[in-house]
């Protein structure tokens, strides 16, 4: 039960990761692949109607992991406090850049709110790849499951480390690499005319570029956690993980070489998908680890929630999960097919 | 409530409070407002009439302003639970951890997925969606609201746990505690409060293009509407759900009740204050006159009954600021009386016809709609002040909740942040209401027209953003 419930968690972190994470790709790719006032807007649109319900797979998260594991969320967040504060702060800006920058029709207004649509996602994908870096390496967990870190100390990656090391730090430049990649490969699916024209040629570019920081960051984590990869062979999820990976890889390139824009950009989720699959299931049962001594860290089975509160949620939970995505079917249906630059195409923005 | 700078306890207090009052302007006029537009998009489904489809479409507009602001102004609330409040989250996420989940599941999917579609998509729906859009929203709204009082209710009085071994609460009864008597009068009271703020917006911007002799036939619709629903949601508001409230408060938080009306001796026939002040040092109400009997007829249905007082009860188990938390209960109290009597006589008038001619009532009616927004607040004070000292009522104390990891420096520096950012989330809202509601809700019909095709309407146009 409680390996189901690490599942649906990382599920829930996973999904917001591929939905949100074509936002912030494009979000980063704005000022690169949008020239003019209307193609920007048409970047915008591209995005949709449903925004706000991509960033519910973060709010759905936090909220399953109070009901799941209320233990993680207080250490974690507390911990992470003012990093996770910013991303908060960046989130606001993002959903204010989205909906008033339309209202006004005028240069100045969607100037300034373009840069602070840039601006904040390109400060979201850095924070959340520091933080997949920080959960890969591990925090300073005293013995009561606590912890508080600087942005930085030192910049290594074992004792008292910060949120911020040479480690995490390439996470975060690799996330913003596959999260460009990610973004620029739905915008090539969801537009036409120069923007189209523009995010299908950095797609290339970028897949191209994250494969040498992917091998970076592999080289990395083995030198960063040399106690992962003996787990994680005996773990047949981590595994499939990479099954995904490498059929998500061999689609995307046959994806791009056949111009099957939408064959791309599944493979682009699933690869995302895969990647983070086999990272979730190579740390488990460990949620948290200590960097000051292993028996610190927080174990999925010791801090779960009463085996009540698991059964509860494995009966409300799917059925919410079954609602929210035929919301998501019946929407999408209706705002099917390419954006352009012509206004109101989307009838949205 | 220690107001010192070096008390962390107080700054994650001070934040959570501030983000959730500021929170909570835009929700409480979302839940109203979703029901006008529900009700709306229906007549103009049923009589065909274009006025009620052009309603819909320019408060869609304000709805959706306002919304946004309530999603963005959302998302930092339940991280707080983890970020501020990680010794309540440890102690209590086993609980109030189901509702919170359940609330991003069954509410915020169905909101966020059909509120786009309901401000723009009118077209790309057609007339029989773009009805479930509003409805789908308002459901979404409101049972948002019924999560997240529920989670209230389990801290003003908590059931359907069980302590574990060791020392947290763990889910025990998920019926119980969703069905918690006071979260079902809690919902009744907020929502029926809730509608009242949207009622009240309405009537004032009715009110604005009546004074202005603009949009007659709208400006009628938004009065009646809005001065009919304000009449029965104020009423809603006192009666029962409020009365019953009030009794819960008596029955589970006696302590709370006592200081609400500032009571520092118990007795029979117990009167309500309508004036004086709480005097915490003399323990006594200095100036009082008092309505005799009032508040054991409130409080247990007969007049001669018994109320505590707080003498009864050690000076650690009252509340922590007792003046706040009476002001806060007696503004409340007035200003919702005074939504009834202002209501019921603009009802009157506009069923006599004379609504339209009343110039002062007019006025009192367009400046007026910030007392609902005054009364929620205060109402929301009222209710987690008089929960002190206790983050969990009985069970787990304010003082022991906060995350014990922050240093006071981090938190006053997010406040700041939250305070300076927030400001500006205010006046971009402010301006850009200001603006739509000047540009008023006839502004460009023509382009709206509905089931045409989609290049025949791709005009260029002043605003795109319809």
């Amino acid at each position: 039960m409680i390996a189901i419930w690490y599942a649906v968690v990382s599920f829930m972190l996973i999904a917001y990761v591929i939905l949100d994470g074509r936002n912030f790709g494009a979000g980063m790719l704005h000022w690169f692949v949008a020239r003019t006032p209307e193609e920007r807007r048409q970047v915008i649109a591209a995005m949709g109607p449903l925004w706000s319900w991509h960033e519910v797979w973060l709010v759905g998260f936090g909220g399953a992991l109070v009901a799941v594991f209320p233990r993680l969320m207080a250490s974690a967040f507390s911990g992470y406090y003012l990093a996770l504060i910013l991303i908060l702060w960046c989130l606001i800006l993002r959903g204010v850049s989205i909906e008033v920058g339309g209202h006004i029709n005028d240069r100045l207004w969607q100037g300034f709110w373009d840069f602070v649509f840039v601006f904040a996602n390109f400060l979201l994908a850095i924070l959340f790849g520091a933080a997949a870096g920080n959960i890969a390496r591990g925090v300073p967990l005293d013995a009561q499951g606590n912890f508080s870190m600087p942005f930085f100390t030192d910049f290594g990656v074992h004792g008292n480390v910060g949120l911020l090391d040479w480690y995490t730090v390439s996470v975060a430049v690799f996330a913003v690499g596959i999260l460009a990649a990610h973004g620029a490969t739905y915008l090539a699916l969801k537009t036409e005319g120069p923007v189209h024209d523009r995010s299908a040629a950095y797609a290339k570019y970028l897949w191209v570029a994250v494969v040498p920081l992917f091998v970076l960051i592999s080289v990395e984590s083995f030198f960063v956690r040399p106690d992962v990869p003996g787990r994680a062979v005996h773990n047949p999820v981590c595994w499939i993980g990479l099954l995904v990976t490498l059929i998500s890889v061999a689609m995307l390139i046959s994806g791009f070489s056949t111009r099957r824009e939408m064959r791309a950009f599944l493979a682009s989720n699933f690869l995302i998908v895969g990647l983070l699959a086999t990272g979730g299931a190579s740390i488990f049962p460990v949620m948290l680890h200590s960097t000051l001594t292993p028996e610190n860290s927080l174990s999925a089975y010791a801090i779960a929630a009463n085996h009540t509160a698991l059964v509860v949620a494995s009966i409300w939970w799917p059925i919410g999960f079954a609602l929210a995505i035929a919301y998501f079917i019946f929407i999408s249906r209706r705002y099917a097919g390419k954006v352009s630059v012509k206004r109101d195409n989307q009838g949205f923005y | 409530m220690n107001s010192s700078l070096s008390d962390p306890a107080f700054w994650s207090r001070f934040q959570f409070g501030f983000t959730l009052v500021y929170h909570y302007l835009f929700p409480q006029l979302t839940m109203g407002l979703a029901w006008f537009l529900v009700y709306w998009k229906w007549q103009a489904l049923k009589t065909g009439d274009e006025k009620y489809n052009e309603a819909v479409r320019f408060w869609a507009k304000v709805f959706g302003i306002n919304f946004a602001v309530g999603v963005v102004t959302g998302i930092p609330m339940e991280f707080q639970f983890g970020t501020n409040w990680a010794g309540f989250s440890r102690y209590a996420g086993g609980v109030i951890g189901q509702t919170l989940a359940m609330e991003s599941m069954f509410a915020f999917f169905l909101e966020s997925a059909f509120v786009g579609a309901l401000i723009w998509g009118e077209k790309r729906l057609g007339q029989r969606y773009h009805f479930l859009a509003a409805l789908g929203v308002a459901l979404g709204s409101w049972l948002s609201g019924f999560f997240i009082l529920v989670t209230n209710a389990f801290m003003q009085h908590p059931i359907g746990y069980r302590i574990e071994s060791d020392g947290s609460l763990g889910i025990d009864n998920l019926r119980a505690y969703l069905l918690n008597p006071w979260a079902l009068i809690q919902f009744a009271h907020n929502q029926s409060a809730a509608l009242v703020t949207g009622s009240f917006v309405v009537t004032a911007v009715g009110a604005l293009y009546t004074l202005r002799g603009l949009y007659r036939t709208q400006a009628a619709l938004y009065l009646r509407a809005g001065t009919l629903v304000g009449l029965l949601a104020s009423l809603l508001v006192a009666f029962p759900s409020g009365d019953q409230q009030a009794k819960m408060v008596a029955r589970h938080q006696a302590i709370t009740l006592a200081a609400m009306e500032g009571k520092f001796v118990g007795g029979t026939r117990a009167g309500v204050a309508a004036i004086g002040q709480p005097n915490v040092a003399a323990r006594r109400l200095d100036n009082p006159i008092e309505v005799p009997g009032a508040l054991s007829f409130l409080a247990n249905g007969t007049f001669q009954s018994y109320v505590h007082g707080l003498d009864e009860y050690p000076a650690d188990a009252w509340p922590d600021n007792i003046e706040l938390l009476y002001y806060s209960f007696h503004l409340m109290i007035t200003l919702g009386s005074i939504f009834i009597l202002l209501m019921a006589y603009a009802v009157f008038q506009n069923w006599r016809g004379r609504l339209q001619s009343n110039t002062w009532l007019l006025w009192v009616l367009m400046l007026a709609f910030p007392l609902p927004y005054i009364a929620n607040t205060v109402g929301w004070m009222t209710a987690e002040l008089g929960r002190q000292p206790w983050l969990a009522y009985g069970l787990f104390r304010t003082t022991d909740g906060y995350s014990k990891v922050l240093s006071n420096g981090d938190t006053i520096f997010t406040v700041i942040g939250f305070v300076g950012l927030y400001f500006v989330l205010g006046v971009l809202f402010l301006y850009l209401v200001g603006r739509q509601i000047g540009r008023g809700p006839e502004e460009d019909a023509s382009a709206l027209d509905v089931g045409k095709d989609q290049e025949l309407i791709d005009t260029p146009r002043q605003e795109h953003f319809v």
